[in-house]
């Protein structure tokens, strides 16, 4: 008998994550790092400002993030290709096994990396073992600091919470959260095509990073489903995965320049 | 006043799904007046967890943006793009993301005031029937000659209604202004236009179909014109051909967000891109042999290499590229045409489209079409005209100023002397929706609905190959006691009688804005077609617009444009500084967003920058001038001094710094001006401490600008030079980018 090692055990296991469910391609050849996406996803999942001071120790809640690096010196300085940095829902992902709460699971429908909120108790493990940097921490009740909010008849009244989207929870202080892949719109899609006795049809709905995006550089979708857009995309030549020499299997491809 | 129909039945009547076919035809005027009704009273259509959508305009620039908002239970919750629409096909940028933090935002006007030019905003209500008789007083006892509107870039429908009233009444016609259209240098670009290309109108670049872009100093990516729609186009041109990747250069003195989208970005001293360009021009006519057109003529090469520090080989190269290319297209904008040379420049690049053959080609140059109710195109004014205005002002011959959607207290460069102008105006009535530094200046505010809550409708300028007339309707009820602009109009000259009355002769809002649709019903070259006007309505509502099938127009034939000698004469500075200023506008905040949180908390594209104002220096000129990140430095130009902390930007001309305009308000809203609560723990960190005005957020480059102007009456803000100062303080800048990773430090030294 001979027994594939790759299939024994931890290996077995990485090899059976390896497909994933959802998924997303960037591409950094057309991302013009126009911050559309930050704040579409800002407004989409309820995510508060900190602040000029928070921001300046990096407490800011971007679920996504731009990066550029400088490289060279002037005159033959470039800005690296505008990066979008999220969650990259990885297969193997390192923030999962260090929560003490189990407050980072796996969801095996979904095959997503989740953040219960009522279960967080604030160890940032998470946060520190994530080699993408992309979980953030709520300092403070950010939402209700009271200078945010209006005096009316003696009651403070706070005219931003009204565009607060009641799909997604409100994170308190001592939370962590991150970028969820949109999940409230993966179900609402789901449960309308399951009343519809059909499949989530590629492309019938999108995150709100890849809706707002101008350039059309983010596409999201199924993975797992060879003729999906996404899964197209992400097998072309110019698809690197970030970090991916730590296992991680990530789930977001990005496509390089050239 | 017509009937008053509840919100169930407009929400009824108005609904525009993103997927509903189902149309609502004939069914007698939608509701013009939206009540607010609490939660105990749910409309009957709101099934739990289900959101109602409504499609509308977005306002935050002009471009005129399709936008669909997701509401749920009478809030705004999301805004989505319109897919439908041809501008920005389903797609927004940040600040249309944003603009429900303007809908809900803290610091709104909440009903009419008499502001009396406090220095806060008045907090006593007046009811809006004394408003309207305020404004009808304003406007039947002030000599018609000496009535004044102000008006901003958007809205058009307000625009089109003012233009009415003032022509009826024999008052001046409406003037329209704006920070981004004085930093887009909108007049330049048509009167470029039409010296070369014979018609007056804003020239649309075809970026999709070109595959070699050259852009002088165009932040298209940005702010510019339609920012949406052409970073579409730069997609399309990068990436839309499988075959080609489509190719950018960038000639820029910084290197802004969009050149830090080009392949290559190649620095230059301010005010010779139109030389480049001619340079370019003869050198790829004299690639492709035969006589070098009159344009290119007289050009030498070698002079242009020197005096913009390009060298002649980067220019052979650019020029070897250009004529291998099969659809190259050059194009003019940002701080190129913000130079007292910018005209010359808007024309050398056109000539140089017309030398490479493109006008009115795919990937090429075409004139972008009227939109389907305009005459003709309507510029707004230039910095020159604004100047003239601001000095009838002065000399008394404004009695009545009525100001709308446009802030120029902090948008003109204080030389201009607007703020003293004002004092000699001795009414000024202001329609503002956020207390800014102009409706703080003002005598009344009577405030107009914020954009998600009004009726209206925007023209699109440039940025699709259609037509388009985008239309908006509230998608929730207003938030606050406020008062669309048109109808006080309306109400007010009703009250005043006579000419007045018979000037706006409709019944509200909606009234007029069917007025002035109605001429395209029966057209059966567009979006949809109706028969009659309430059928029109409902699917311009559903719709959120109309648009026709084709449009853009090619330009007359290039061989006079290239028949032209265009000299490019040398750009003037005004001041003896040693630094060349380019002020430009912040790609997140645009002209307006500085009080909207989540913009503010954006990080700027290249420096990373959040919550504040930085000038960008080269790190080897700060590190002769002994400075470094974050050491607040003083500007002073020959206009004015401003202070604000550096920022060492590898990618900028040694000669050259740069600061975004945006920030610096002294009014606007706790999230413009003051810094939030918790950054009052500043106070507790050893390096830092509130460094500054604590009331003020950012500092304002316009207040170093001075009144120079170019050819077509542009403001050249471009055409600064200043000294910078050390302060011995410092202020430091919260970046998204940590400073490891950045020159190096934080990391040991490499052996």
């Amino acid at each position: 008998m001979t027994v594939d090692l790759n299939l024994v055990g931890a290996k077995g296991a990485i090899a059976e994550a390896a497909a994933g469910k959802w998924g997303m391609t960037i591409d950094q050849d057309i991302c013009t790092g126009c911050q559309a996406c930050v704040a579409a996803c800002a407004m989409e999942n309820n995510i508060a400002f900190v602040g000029e001071e928070d921001a300046g120790y990096g407490r800011t809640q971007h679920w996504i993030r731009i990066e550029r690096f400088w490289d060279g010196e002037y005159p033959h300085v470039q800005a690296t290709p505008f990066q979008p940095m999220l969650c990259q829902q990885c297969g193997h992902a390192p923030c999962e096994p260090v929560c003490p709460v189990f407050a980072t699971p796996h969801s095996p429908a979904e095959d997503l990396n989740l953040q219960v909120y009522n279960r967080c108790v604030g160890t940032r493990y998470c946060a520190n073992n994530c080699p993408y940097q992309v979980r953030s921490f709520n300092w403070r009740d950010y939402h209700t600091v009271p200078e945010l909010g209006n005096m009316v008849n003696g009651a403070l009244i706070f005219p931003l919470h009204n565009q607060l989207n009641p799909d997604v929870t409100v994170r308190r202080r001592g939370v962590m959260e991150k970028c969820t892949f949109c999940i409230q719109r993966i179900h609402k899609a789901q449960d309308k095509a399951k009343s519809e006795g059909r499949e989530v049809e590629d492309g019938e709905f999108t995150t709100a990073c890849a809706q707002a995006c101008p350039a059309s550089a983010i596409t999201f979708g199924r993975v797992d489903h060879p003729e999906s857009l996404v899964s197209q995309l992400a097998h072309q030549e110019r698809g690197v995965k970030h970090l991916e020499e730590l296992n991680t299997l990530p789930r977001v491809t990005y496509l390089k320049e050239g | 006043m017509s009937q008053k129909i509840s919100r169930r039945d407009f929400l009824k009547l108005a609904t525009a799904g993103a997927a509903t076919t189902a149309v609502l035809t004939g069914c007698g005027p939608a509701s013009r007046y939206v009540t607010r009704e609490p939660y105990t009273k749910m409309p009957e259509y709101t099934y739990n967890g289900l959101s109602t959508y409504y499609a509308t305009t977005c306002r935050e620039c002009a471009a005129g943006c399709g936008l669909i908002v997701r509401t749920m239970q009478g809030r705004a919750i999301k805004v989505e793009g319109n897919p439908a629409n041809p501008i920005n096909l389903g797609k927004t940028c940040a600040r249309g993301q944003a603009t429900l933090h303007g809908l809900y935002n803290p610091d709104r006007v909440e009903f009419p005031v008499k502001q009396a030019r406090s220095a806060a905003l008045a907090t006593t209500a007046m009811n809006w029937d004394e408003a309207f008789q305020v404004v009808s007083d304003a406007l039947s006892k002030t000599n018609a000659s000496e009535i004044a509107f102000l008006l901003g870039t958007a809205s058009d429908h307000l625009f089109d209604l003012v233009t009415d009233l003032a022509k009826a009444i024999g008052a001046p016609a409406p003037i329209r202004y704006g920070a981004l259209s004085m930093f887009e240098s909108r007049a330049t670009l048509s009167k470029a236009a039409e010296n070369l290309l014979g018609e007056a109108g804003l020239p649309f670049f075809d970026m999709a179909g070109a595959d070699l872009v050259v852009s002088f100093g165009s932040n298209f990516l940005e702010t510019w014109l339609s920012p949406v729609a052409y970073t579409r186009g730069f997609a399309k041109m990068r990436r839309g051909n499988t075959q080609k990747r489509g190719y950018l250069i960038q000639f820029e003195s910084q290197m802004s967000q969009t050149a830090a989208k080009a392949d290559e970005w190649i620095p230059l001293l301010p005010g010779t891109e139109g030389l480049v360009a001619l340079a370019l021009g003869r050198l790829v006519a004299e690639a492709k042999g035969g006589t070098t057109p009159r344009a290119f003529a007289s050009v030498n090469v070698e002079d242009v290499s020197a005096k913009s520090g390009v060298s002649l080989e980067q220019l052979e190269h650019i020029a070897g590229l250009i004529a291998q290319a099969q659809a190259p297209l050059a194009i003019p904008g940002g701080q190129a045409l913000g130079q007292s040379n910018g005209l010359s420049t808007a024309e050398a690049v056109l000539a140089f489209n017309a030398l490479v053959d493109n006008y009115g080609k795919p990937g090429g140059v075409f004139i972008s079409p009227l939109s389907p109710n305009e005459d003709a195109y309507h510029r707004p004014a230039n910095a020159k005209e604004m100047a003239d205005f601001i000095a009838t002002m002065k000399s008394g011959g404004v009695k009545t100023l009525f100001i709308h959607g446009v802030n120029p207290l902090f948008e003109l460069p204080k030389s201009l002397g607007f703020i003293e102008a004002l004092a000699s105006v001795p009414t000024v009535i202001s329609f503002a929706t956020f207390p800014d530094e102009t409706a703080i200046a003002s005598d009344y505010i009577f405030p107009d609905h914020q954009g998600l809550e009004a009726w209206g409708y925007q023209r699109s300028a440039t940025g699709a190959m259609q037509s388009v007339l985008s239309g908006a309707q509230p998608v929730v009820s207003p938030m606050y006691d406020t008062r669309s602009t048109v109808d006080v109009l309306i109400e007010a000259t009703r009250l005043a009688g006579g000419k007045f009355a018979e000037a706006l002769p409709f019944t509200d809002e909606v009234a007029f804005i069917r007025n002035k649709i109605a001429n395209l019903i029966g057209r059966t070259d567009g979006s949809f077609v109706a028969p009659e006007i309430n059928t029109f309505a409902s699917y311009f509502q559903q719709h959120g617009g109309w648009w026709s099938a084709a449009g853009v127009s090619a330009p007359s034939s290039s061989a006079s444009a290239l028949g032209k000698a265009i000299t490019v004469e040398e750009a003037e500075f005004s001041g003896d500084g040693e630094f060349f200023f380019i002020p430009f506008v912040s790609p997140t905040l645009g002209e307006a967003g500085a009080n909207k949180p989540w913009l503010q908390e954006l990080p700027d594209p290249m420096t990373t920058v959040m919550w504040n104002s930085w000038v960008a220096i080269n790190p080897e000129t700060a590190h002769h001038l002994g400075i470094e990140n974050d050491d607040v430095v003083k500007i002073i130009s020959e206009a004015g001094e401003v202070e604000v902390a550096v920022y060492e930007y590898p990618a900028i001309h040694p000669e050259v710094v740069a600061m975004p305009f945006g920030q610096g308000h002294t009014a606007y809203g706790r999230f413009a001006t003051a810094r939030l609560p918790q950054d009052r723990f500043m106070d507790l960190v050893p390096h830092g401490g509130l460094v500054g005005d604590a009331t003020k957020r950012g500092a304002n480059p316009v207040d170093v600008l001075g009144a120079r102007f170019n050819k077509a009456g542009d403001l050249a803000f471009a055409g600064m030079k200043v000294k910078i100062e050390k302060t011995g303080r410092k202020q430091y800048l919260s970046r998204l980018e940590s400073r490891i990773g950045v020159y190096g430090e934080g990391f040991p030294e490499e052996k």
